[in-house]
Order: structure tokens, then sequence, then C-alpha cells
């Protein structure tokens, strides 16, 4: 019988209980838009940064990621390769030199990293090839040709085809230094990586660095993101070699990762401000609604009922309201996320987030931009709901029945 | 315990309530001693403001005394709980306002019905002693009707709801107030008829001279004292 006093009292002020359901509705599809907007964005960019870039799990010695070091290499790299592959959910692999040195196009020197990279795999595994915006990517074989960035062929003055000298140190302690011919000019989305890094093919970067066939580095991706860290358990596992470093990108790329969780904070207290407008606006409405129906709780305490019936009553109403509003603000929210996630939003101006370009950005259709939302209103209107609730239950019948 | 048990069902010791108007203690009852005796159909008189409404209130636990105690059933009501209270009113106590306090939102069978389901009474017994009773009360017929439509019989309403639990006492408020004066001798018989057949005690405050031929027991109030208790003689 409480419930269903509870159902009818909804229908008995119409316009309030609208306007109630209307301050949750919006305020559900407000907060489900912004974390699906949030959950979108950021899934972009944690996608181009790491299927372009870092990619989602490396490979490194011991010491190596804390501080990079030319003699830190993995010898049989194969080996290691071969058996990441074979677990389930690895995309692809790819393995990297690194190694710092002077570059040179005729009378133009700068400072630059080199990265010697398997062509072959590393457009399977970062879309290598996508990134060369002039000329062509690097062959399969060694052949000294080189790759270099949009703003080191800019600080070099280099064109295609242009000879570029490189020296460096061999890790035997030798100096190195060789001559490459520039064959395509890269673009990787971050402008201070391209203002420093050339690429060669595996074979001559490990020769110019007398590396002898070892590697720096093993990135890899995977298909499924949210499968991260248990894909590099199950490579620590299976390499089960206590010199090899297994790290996620969050690892890998901390400062980008910190930077993003901040943001995340922030987009949480936008939610909480949306959340306390709800609030506020159920506080009103409800407690109007309990000081309108002061009399009735006094006739429904003197005819028997108890307290905490009266309690469970006010809070029954608002707990009607807010399932009816979140459904609605369900519908709301997965319509409103699914057209995002078609047709995004472009910005004015394209901006950069972790040296990765981005415009037109896109939402996403998730649990969590629905769940949330519903955990949110749910209690923030119980919460709110709470003090009329005790208020109603606490009244004296006699005083609550002299009121009109 | 067993109201039926017990000779006296309400018993007020020095009952004192001074209400607060406007900052200025208001006295509305002034140490009020009185018993009830069980099958009794008392009628508190008095003129407006001489405390009869206030005394029905505090009795039922509707309302707490400045000082003084009351028991109902041998129990002293400030020391219940607030859902124990509850329990008791639900179980012991019939209510009849003036204003006939229907909740809007029920139909006439969900009003009457509403305190049997706090009881838990089963449904088949619900319905027979909801339509009972409305029978009894000149409502047969009108069970799916909302409270506002029943031009002049949302008392009768509000009778069926305090006598279909088939409480102890009934205590009320001006029953026949707002009422013509035919619907009001009927209710007013159908309470007597009531009282005599099941022993409910009844205790009404009212204005009206009809109650008060009806009542076997009258208590007149003044100031919020009694200035006279007379017992009517039998036959």
């Amino acid at each position: 019988m409480v419930l269903r006093i509870a159902f009818r009292n909804i229908f008995r002020q119409k316009r309030r209980t609208i306007l109630t359901a209307l301050a949750m509705i919006v305020g559900f599809t407000l907060s489900s838009v912004f974390i699906g907007w949030s959950d979108g964005a950021y899934g972009d960019i944690i996608t181009m940064f790491t299927r372009n870039r870092i990619g989602h799990i490396q490979v490194h010695r011991q010491g190596y990621l804390d501080k990079p070091s030319l003699y830190k290499t993995i010898s049989d790299y194969t080996a290691v390769g071969e058996a990441i592959q074979t677990i389930a959910g690895v995309e692809a692999w790819t393995p990297r030199v690194f190694g710092a040195g002077l570059g040179s196009v005729d009378e133009r020197s700068t400072t630059v990293q080199i990265v010697g990279v398997d062509p072959v795999r590393e457009i399977e595994t970062t879309r290598f090839d996508k990134k060369v915006i002039e000329g062509r990517t690097l062959g399969d074989t060694p052949s000294h040709d080189i790759v270099i960035g949009k703003g080191l062929a800019k600080t070099l003055s280099a064109t295609l085809g242009s000879e570029m000298v490189l020296f460096s140190q061999g890790a035997d302690g030798s100096i190195a230094n060789d001559v490459y011919t520039i064959v395509g000019i890269l673009e990787s989305g971050d402008d201070a990586t391209d203002r420093v890094t050339c690429y060669l093919n595996l074979e001559d970067a490990q020769e110019l660095l007398v590396l002898n066939g070892r590697i720096h580095e093993i990135v890899l991706t995977v298909s499924k993101i949210n499968q991260v860290p248990k894909i590099t358990k199950a490579i620590e596992t299976r390499l089960n070699d206590s010199t090899l470093h297994v790290a996620p990108w969050q690892e890998v790329a901390k400062s980008f990762y910190r930077a993003m969780q901040s943001d995340k904070q922030g987009d949480a207290i936008g939610r909480i401000v949306i959340m306390l407008i709800v609030a506020i606006g159920v506080l009103n409405t409800v407690l109007m609604s309990v000081l309108e129906r002061t009399r009735e709780y006094g006739v429904l305490k003197a005819v028997g009922t108890k307290p905490t019936q009266i309690f469970r009553l006010v809070l029954s109403e608002v707990a009607i309201i807010s399932l009816g509003s979140i459904c609605v603000g369900a519908l709301l929210g997965v319509l409103a996320n699914h057209l995002l996630s078609i047709y995004g939003i472009t910005l004015p101006e394209e901006f950069t987030y972790g040296g990765v370009k981005f415009q037109t950005m896109y939402a996403e259709v998730n649990a969590r931009s629905l769940i949330i939302p519903a955990i949110t209103v749910l209690l923030s209107a119980l919460v709110v709901g709470l003090f009329p609730a005790i208020k109603a239950a606490r009244i004296l019948p006699a005083k609550a029945m002299r009121t009109h | 315990m067993n109201l039926a048990e017990k000779s006296d069902v309400i018993v007020t010791d020095g009952v004192t309530k001074v209400y607060a108007a406007d900052g200025i203690p208001v006295n509305a009852l002034c140490g009020i001693d009185l018993a009830i005796r069980q099958g009794e159909f008392t009628a508190l008189m008095g003129p407006s403001g001489s405390g009869k409404t206030t005394l029905l209130n505090i009795v039922s636990g509707l309302d707490d005394p400045t000082e003084g105690n009351v028991w109902l059933a041998g129990k002293i009501i400030s020391d219940m709980s607030g859902n124990e209270l509850s329990d008791f009113r639900r179980d012991n106590i019939g209510f009849i306002f003036q204003a006939y306090n229907l909740i809007p939102v029920l139909t006439v069978e969900e009003n009457v019905e509403y305190i049997m389901l706090l009881q838990g009474v089963p449904k088949a017994e619900r319905h027979d002693r909801v339509a009972s009773i409305l029978e009894a009360v000149g409502l047969k017929g009108l069970a799916d009707r909302n409270p506002p439509q029943l031009s002049g019989g949302q008392q009768r309403v509000a009778i069926a709801r305090a006598m279909v639990s088939q409480p102890a006492i009934i205590l009320a408020d001006e029953p026949t107030a707002n009422l013509d004066s035919k619907t009001g001798a009927d209710l007013l018989a159908i309470m007597n008829r009531l009282n005599v057949e099941t022993g409910m005690t009844f205790v009404f405050s009212t204005h009206d001279p009809m109650v008060r031929e009806s009542a076997r027991r009258l208590i007149t109030l003044r100031d919020g004292q009694i200035d006279t208790d007379e017992t009517k003689c039998s036959g």
C-alpha cells in the first residue's frame, strides 16, 4: 500500500513531478554525454598515441626505461618476439634500436635521435608507412636509405635525395659514421619528435651502432586495449626472464598517462557540479511536496502508519521518479552518444594532446556512460530525499493535522 | 495485554498542555485526571477552546502532554517509541476527525482497508470486512469512488475506516459537525449500535445536542479543566 500511495502521489502534482524528473533527466543525459564524450576522446587519443607510436606493450632490458643506454640490449630478439606472438590477443610486434648522434646535410648539422626499425614489422605494428608524407618508406633490406622527420628536414634544409651524414658512438666504443640517402619525410603527429628523429633500416642502424644483431626495444600491439594488463602478465610468464622488463603503455608513457588521469579528474568535478544542480532541484521539489502534505502524513501516522513506513513512502516516491528519469535519460544519453560517435564534433582548430594532433572528437557508447549517471542520479536523489523523509517520519500527528 | 480485560481503558493523571502562541504560553489543559472505562459512550462537551480536541489528541498519543501521564490499556504512552505508539494506535484506536482526513489518492475501499493492510489482515477477510462496514454506513456500491466524489459521504468513510478494524476505543472529534442532521443521526445510531453490540469504547468531543442526548457519560470542560462529569442512569 505504501508503494501504491507513493505511485499515486507522483501523479497528483504532475507539473512538479515533471519538473523533478526533468532535472534528473537533464542531469543524467548531460552526465552520460560528458562521460561518453570524455571516454570517446580519450579512447581516440590513447588509440592514436599507442597505435602510431609506442604500441600497447614494450619489452626492454631491465632498467632501460628508467635510464636508456646503448648498452642495455636484448640479444635474441627474434626468439623473444616469436614467443610473444604466440600469446592470445597479441596482434603484431616490431624491434627497434635507438642511438643519439649528429646529423649533417651539406653545411647544416643538428643533434638527432637515430631509430632503427624493421620496415615490414613496423608497418604492421605502428602503420609506419602512413606517416611518410613525402617520398617513400624504408626498403625491406638494408640499403643506406633514411627517412627523416618533417621538422628535422626543415632544420637541415634537406630534401628527398639529399645525402645525410650521421655521426654517433658504436657500442664497441668506436666512432660511428656513415652516409645515407633521404628517401622519405615523415610526420608522426608529434612535432617535437619530428624535429630530431631519423629512421634507418634495423640492420643499417645495428651496423652503424655496432650492435651485432641486438636491439633495445620490442613494441607490440594487442587486439583489445582493455586486455593490456592481462597480456602484460601473460608475456612476463611466458618469457620468464628476470633480465627483461615488460611494460604496459601506461608505464612507458607515464607523463602522458598522468596528464590524462588529471584531465579525467577534472571531468569528474564537472560531473559533480551537474549532479549538485540536480540534487538541489530534487531537494527543492521533494521538500515542497512533503511540506504540502504534512497534514496527510499526520493522518497516516494517526491511523497507525509507523514512522519508518512514512520514511519509506517519501523515499519510494523519490526512487520511482528517479528510476523513471534514469530510463528516459539512458535513452537520450545512448542516442546522443551514438550520434556523436558517428558524426563527432569538428573543432575550429586542431589541437595536440600527447604529441598527437586532433581536430574531430568522437563520443563512445559504453556501460560506464550509463552506470555512473544512474548511480549518481539515484544516490543524489535519495540522499537529498533523506531530509524531507526524516522530517515527514518525525511529524507529530496532532501538529501536522493542524496545518493546511 | 488485552484491553477488554481492563476496566479503565484510558486514564489520565494530571495532564497539562501548554501551547506557546506567539511566545505567550496558553494553558490548553490544566491537570486533567480522568478514567474512561471499557464500553463507555462518552461525550466531551464545552465551549470552543475549552481543550476537548487537545485532550483527545493527548489521550491517543497524537500530541504530547506538557505535564502528566496517560495510560492506555495500562501502558504509559510517553514510554512507547514512535513505532510502538503507531502499532498501538493501529491495533487499539479508531479515529474520526471533524475534517474527515481521508487519503485523497486512495479510493473509498482503499481508505477503509488501509489499517487492516497495516495489520496484515488476509485479503479475503479485508474484502469481506470492508464490504460489510460500507454497507453498515450506507456506502454500499461506492467502494471504487474517490473520497472527494462523495458529497456528504466522506464522514461515513471516516467512520467506516475507524471501525473496520474493530478497535477497542473510538475517539471522535466533532464527528457530526459537518453533517446534516439526518446523516448525523444515522451515523450516531450506527455508533450507538456498535457500542452496545461490541462493547467498543467511544469518546466524542462535540457541541452537537444530538450526541449529548446519545451519550451515557457527559464530561464538560471549561478553560482546560473538568467542570462537570455526569453519568446518566441506564434505562
